[in-house]
C-alpha cells in the first residue's frame, strides 16, 4: 500500500519533472533566440499611422524614408559592426494604440530608440512611454508645441512646431494684406494648436480670425463653409486644419461651393495630405491654387545628403520625395549618428549624444537640437527646420514643382496666384 | 434635403433587413464600404472607359452584384440559425453580423490598401438656385437615392414579391401558411437590404471618399434613424432620416457658440437617439412589441 503510494508519488513527480524540464528547455530556447536576435542587429523602432483613421499617407511616407535610411546604414557596414533593423509599429492615428505600440517596441523588441509619428495626439501618448522607459524618441512629423514643451529629455523633434511655423505663416498672411482668416481645425492637439497660434498672432495684428473645431472623423463641412460665405468682412483666407480624409474633403467641398480656392479667397491645406500622390486623385481640379506648408522641399537648401536621398528615393518609389519622407529618413539617421558618435546603444548615452554631440547634415540642412527652454517648445527642437509656403499652379503638380511664395530667398513668385473665378 | 434623401436610402437597407429577418445587421457600415469600392472599381475599370459607358451603368451594375453578395451571405451564415440549428437566434445573428463587419473591414485593408480614393462623380459641377449652391455629386446622390426609394416602394406595395416580403415581416407563420416561401423571402430581403446599403455607399463614395472605414460614421447615423423612425418601419425610416439631417445641419449652425458647434455635429444624432429611447422607445412609427 505504502509502496504503491510512494511509487505513484514518485511516478507523479517524475512526470512533473519532465514537464518542468521541458518547460525550462523551451524557455531557455526562447531566451536564447531572443538574445541571439538582439546580438545580431541594432533595432530602431519606427512609429507611424498606417491604417485609418490615421493619416495613412503620412505614415507611409515616414516609413518609406526610414527604410531608405536603414538600407543606407547597412550598405555602409551597419552600426558598431552590427546590422540595423527597423521595427515598424502601426499606430492607426490613435493615442491608445500609440501607447501599446511603444510598450511593445521597448519591452518586447528592445529597440534602442524610436523615430517617426505623424499625429500630435499620438505622439503625446508615445512620449510618455518613452520618458518612463528612458528611451530616446525622435519625432518626424508631429507639430503640436506640447510634444517638446513637456521638457522630457528623451524627446527630440526634426520637424517644426505649430508656433514655429504658424507664427511665420501668420506674419506672411498679415504682409499679404488678408483681412479675415477662417480656421477650421480638427480637435486634436495639432488642430487646436493651429487655431491657437493663428488667433494669438493675427488678433493683435488687426486681422480678424474666425475659427471652428470639429471631430477628426468629420466628413461634411458644408454647413460651416456656407456660414463663412456670409461673413463680414468676407473671408479671404481659409485654413484647412485637418489631416487625412477630412483635409481632402474640406478642400473639395470648399471648391464645390465656390468658396476657396477662388479669386476672393485663398486656401491653405495645413495638414500634409496636400503633399502626397493621393491628393490629386481625390481632390482633382479643386487642388489647383491650394497652398501648402511643407517642412522641407527636396534640394532646398541643397545639401550632399538631399541630392543623394532624392536620387535613391526616386529610383525606389518612382516619385519626388516629400517633406515627410525626408523627415522619416532624417529621424532614423539622427539616431544612427548618435550611436556612431557615442559608440554606444545605451539609452542615457544616446540621449546625451543627441542633445550635445549630434550636428549632422541631413536632407534639409544641418540638424542639431536646441537646449533652450524659453519658449518651452524650443527644447530639443531643430530650430532651423526649413519651412515653405507653396502653391499649386496646375493639375497633378508635384509639390517640388509648385510655386514657392515664402520664404523670400527661395520664392519663385512674388505674391499669391489667384484663379480667375 | 439632399443629405436627408441619402440618409434615408442608407437606413432603409438596415430597416428592411430588421423588418423581415428580425436581426440588426452590424455589418451595415461595411456593406456600405463594399458598395463604395465596387462602384469605384467598376467606374474606373477599363471596360467602362473602353466602351465609353456612362458612369450610371457602373452604378447600376453594382446592384445585381450586391444583391447576389447579400443573398449568398444570408444563405451561408444566417440560414443555419434560422433553421433552428442554433438555440439562441438573436445572439447568434448579432455575433455573425458583427464578425462579418470586422472581417470585411480587415479584408479591405490589405486588399485595397488604407488610402482614400475618390469615386468618380456621375455629374460634376454645381447647380446654383438663388443663394443656394448644390454640388453636382450631392445632387446626383439625392436624385438617384430618391429614384431607388420610389422603385423600392413600387416593389414593396405593387408586386407579388414585395407583398410577400411585407407579409413575412408582419407574420412569418401566417405568411408561410399562405404558401409564401419564407426562407427565400428572407434571403431576398437580405439581398435587397445589402443592395440598398451598397448603393448608398456608392453614392456617398462620390461625395466623400472611399476607404475601408468609410461606412462607420454613417452606420451610426443609420442606427439612429432606424431607432428614431421605429425598427423595421419603412415610412418611419424615411421620416427619421430627414429629421436627423435637419437636426444635424441646423444644430451646427444655430448653437450659440459657433466655434464649437461643428465639433458636436455627430453628437446631435446621438442626443436624438437618447431622447427617442427615453420618451418613445418604439420610435415614431414603431409598434409596441414585446418579444418573448
Amino acid at each position: 500500500m505504502t509502496e504503491n503510494i510512494v511509487g505513484k508519488t514518485e511516478g507523479g513527480s517524475d512526470m512533473e519533472n519532465k514537464v518542468f524540464a521541458a518547460l525550462i528547455g523551451v524557455l531557455a530556447l526562447f531566451c536564447f533566440t531572443q538574445t541571439g536576435g538582439a546580438a545580431d542587429a541594432i533595432k530602431i523602432g519606427v512609429v507611424a499611422p498606417l491604417s485609418p483613421p490615421g493619416g495613412v499617407e503620412t505614415g507611409q511616407a515616414i516609413v518609406d524614408g526610414a527604410k531608405i535610411a536603414a538600407e543606407e546604414i547597412n550598405q555602409a557596414g551597419g552600426l558598431l559592426g552590427k546590422k540595423v533593423e527597423l521595427v515598424i509599429g502601426d499606430t492607426a492615428g490613435l493615442p491608445e494604440k500609440g501607447t501599446a505600440v511603444m510598450e511593445r517596441l521597448i519591452t518586447r523588441d528592445k529597440v534602442i530608440a524610436v523615430g517617426g509619428e505623424g499625429h500630435s495626439s499620438v505622439a503625446m501618448a508615445e512620449i510618455e512611454v518613452a520618458h518612463r522607459n528612458g528611451i530616446p524618441i525622435v519625432i518626424s512629423e508631429a507639430w503640436s508645441d506640447g510634444i517638446t514643451a513637456k521638457g522630457y529629455p528623451e524627446v527630440f523633434r526634426v520637424t517644426v512646431s505649430n508656433s514655429l511655423i504658424y507664427s511665420k505663416a501668420a506674419k506672411w498672411i498679415k504682409e499679404q494684406g488678408f483681412k479675415h482668416v477662417a480656421v477650421i481645425g480638427e480637435n486634436s492637439d495639432w488642430g487646436l494648436g493651429v487655431i491657437k497660434v493663428f488667433k494669438d498672432n493675427l488678433d493683435q495684428a488687426g486681422v480678424k480670425v474666425t475659427s471652428f473645431s470639429a471631430e477628426r472623423t468629420l466628413t461634411d463641412f458644408t454647413p460651416q463653409l456656407l456660414q463663412l460665405k456670409n461673413a463680414s468682412p468676407p473671408v479671404d483666407f481659409l485654413v484647412d486644419g485637418f489631416t487625412g480624409a477630412g483635409e481632402l474633403l474640406m478642400i473639395k467641398q470648399a471648391y464645390e461651393l465656390g468658396i476657396a480656392p477662388s479669386k476672393n479667397c485663398a486656401l491653405l491645406g495645413a495638414g500634409m495630405d496636400t503633399l502626397y500622390p493621393g491628393f490629386w486623385d481625390t481632390v482633382g481640379e479643386a487642388g489647383v491654387y491650394v497652398l501648402s506648408n511643407p517642412a522641407g522641399l527636396p534640394g532646398l537648401p541643397k545639401t550632399a545628403t538631399s541630392d543623394k536621398f532624392k536620387e535613391v528615393f526616386k529610383a525606389k518609389y518612382d516619385r519626388e520625395p516629400d517633406a515627410v519622407a525626408m523627415e522619416g529618413y532624417d529621424s532614423v539617421m539622427v539616431i544612427a549618428e548618435a550611436v556612431k558618435l557615442s559608440k554606444s546603444t545605451e539609452s542615457k548615452v544616446l540621449v546625451d549624444a543627441l542633445e550635445n554631440k549630434v550636428n549632422w547634415e541631413g536632407t534639409r540642412g544641418t540638424i542639431n537640437f536646441s537646449k533652450d527652454k524659453n519658449p518651452a517648445w524650443a527644447y530639443h527642437m531643430w530650430m532651423d527646420v526649413p519651412v515653405f509656403i507653396i502653391q499649386y499652379t496646375e493639375l497633378n503638380q508635384d509639390p517640388s514643382k509648385a510655386a514657392i511664395l515664402w520664404p523670400a530667398q527661395f520664392a519663385t513668385v512674388k505674391s499669391l496666384l489667384k484663379p480667375s473665378k | 434635403m439632399v443629405i436627408g434623401t441619402l440618409y434615408a436610402l442608407m437606413a432603409l437597407g438596415l430597416s428592411l433587413i430588421f423588418g423581415v429577418l428580425k436581426l440588426v445587421n452590424f455589418a451595415h457600415g461595411e456593406s456600405m464600404m463594399v458598395g463604395g469600392y465596387l462602384y469605384y472599381f467598376l467606374a474606373t475599370s477599363f471596360i467602362v472607359h473602353l466602351l465609353g459607358l456612362p458612369l450610371v451603368v457602373a452604378l447600376a451594375a453594382t446592384v445585381p452584384v450586391l444583391f447576389f453578395f447579400g443573398f449568398i451571405l444570408e444563405q451561408t451564415f444566417l440560414r443555419p440559425a434560422y433553421n433552428r440549428q442554433t438555440a439562441r437566434y438573436d445572439e447568434y445573428v448579432i455575433l455573425v453580423t458583427f464578425t462579418l463587419g470586422i472581417f470585411l473591414q480587415n479584408l479591405a485593408l490589405p486588399l485595397f490598401g488604407p488610402y482614400n480614393r475618390q469615386a468618380p462623380a456621375i455629374f460634376k459641377g454645381r447647380i446654383r438656385i438663388g443663394d443656394l449652391i448644390i454640388a453636382g455629386d450631392r445632387l446626383t446622390g439625392a436624385v438617384v437615392a430618391f429614384a431607388v426609394i420610389v422603385v423600392l416602394f413600387i416593389f414593396l406595395y405593387r408586386t407579388y414579391w414585395g407583398k410577400g416580403l411585407r407579409a413575412v415581416s408582419q407574420n412569418p407563420e401566417a405568411a408561410a401558411s399562405l404558401g409564401i416561401n419564407v426562407p427565400r423571402m428572407r434571403s431576398m430581403a437580405f439581398g435587397i437590404g445589402i443592395s440598398l446599403t451598397g448603393i448608398a455607399g456608392a453614392l456617398l463614395g462620390q461625395i466623400f471618399l472611399v476607404n475601408p472605414v468609410m461606412g462607420v460614421p454613417f452606420a451610426v447615423k443609420a442606427f439612429v434613424i432606424v431607432v428614431l423612425g421605429g425598427m423595421g418601419s419603412i415610412k418611419g425610416t424615411i421620416v427619421g432620416a430627414f429629421i436627423l439631417a435637419v437636426v444635424e445641419s441646423f444644430g451646427s449652425i444655430l448653437l450659440p457658440d459657433p466655434t464649437r458647434a461643428l465639433a458636436y455635429k455627430d453628437a446631435y444624432g446621438l442626443l436624438l437617439l437618447i431622447v427617442t429611447l427615453m420618451f418613445r422607445p418604439q420610435g415614431l412609427f414603431g409598434e409596441k412589441v414585446r418579444r418573448a
